[in-house]
């Protein structure tokens, strides 16, 4: 049995509709020393991916791919990196992306799949304005 | 942000599984934002609010950029 009921599906399979571009979702474990949410996680991108042609999971060795392993800057596991059309968005996640993590990441396919961001145009121009190097790291729990 | 910007990295990290992360930056409730390891934002903020706060722009500061 999935980690996604039937309705859950339902409702993300409309959401996901509105991609239009092809969306990867790289996800570097390692097999020795990963934690369970490894497993998880590739359970929860799989059923993600089951849900629309456009989105496929690639997994990756953070162990053996150290060259995709330092082109995302990934430093810990498990890890999600999102490319839009072969793109980097720049958008990770690492941990299991269970609860509202699950909702972020859901988000962040929509937007990679789209190219559409909602945001308000002035808050838009704050953000376009940025020309240093900025990273920015969101804790949260499951729940 | 890291859509709209290629000068700008997105990491949502799960608290609880890297403990280590979580002590380093003293994260004892959630959602709690760091940038550049110099900015902290902590809770949920509204959109402009939040954006100002990781940009570092004051409060009262009026908005720098021209529609």
């Amino acid at each position: 049995m999935g980690l996604l009921s039937p309705q859950d599906e339902t409702v993300l399979k409309e959401h996901l509709s509105a991609i239009t571009k092809p969306v990867s979702l790289l996800l570097f474990t390692q097999a020795f020393g990963g934690s369970e949410s490894g497993t998880i996680a590739k359970t929860i991108l799989d059923e993600i991916a089951a849900l629309n042609d456009q989105i496929t999971v690639v997994e990756k060795s953070f162990v053996l791919d150290t060259e995709d392993k330092a082109k995302y800057g990934v430093d810990k596991t498990p890890a999600i990196v999102i490319l839009s059309d072969g793109d980097d968005t720049r958008m990770r996640m690492y941990g299991a992306p269970v609860g509202y993590e699950f909702v972020g990441l859901v988000e962040a396919i929509v937007v990679a799949g789209t190219g559409k961001i909602d945001l308000d145009p002035q808050t838009m121009a704050w953000i376009q304005a940025v020309d240093e190097p900025m990273h920015i790291q969101v804790f949260s729990t499951p729940t | 942000m890291a859509a709209a910007n290629p000068k700008i990295t997105a990491d949502a990290i799960e608290a609880t599984e890297f403990m280590d992360l979580s002590r380093k930056y003293r994260v004892t409730g959630v959602p709690k934002t760091i940038v550049n390891e110099t900015i902290e934002i902590l809770g949920g903020l509204p959109e402009q609010d939040f954006v100002r706060a990781a940009l570092g722009m004051p409060d009262e500061d009026q908005p720098k950029v021209q529609l």
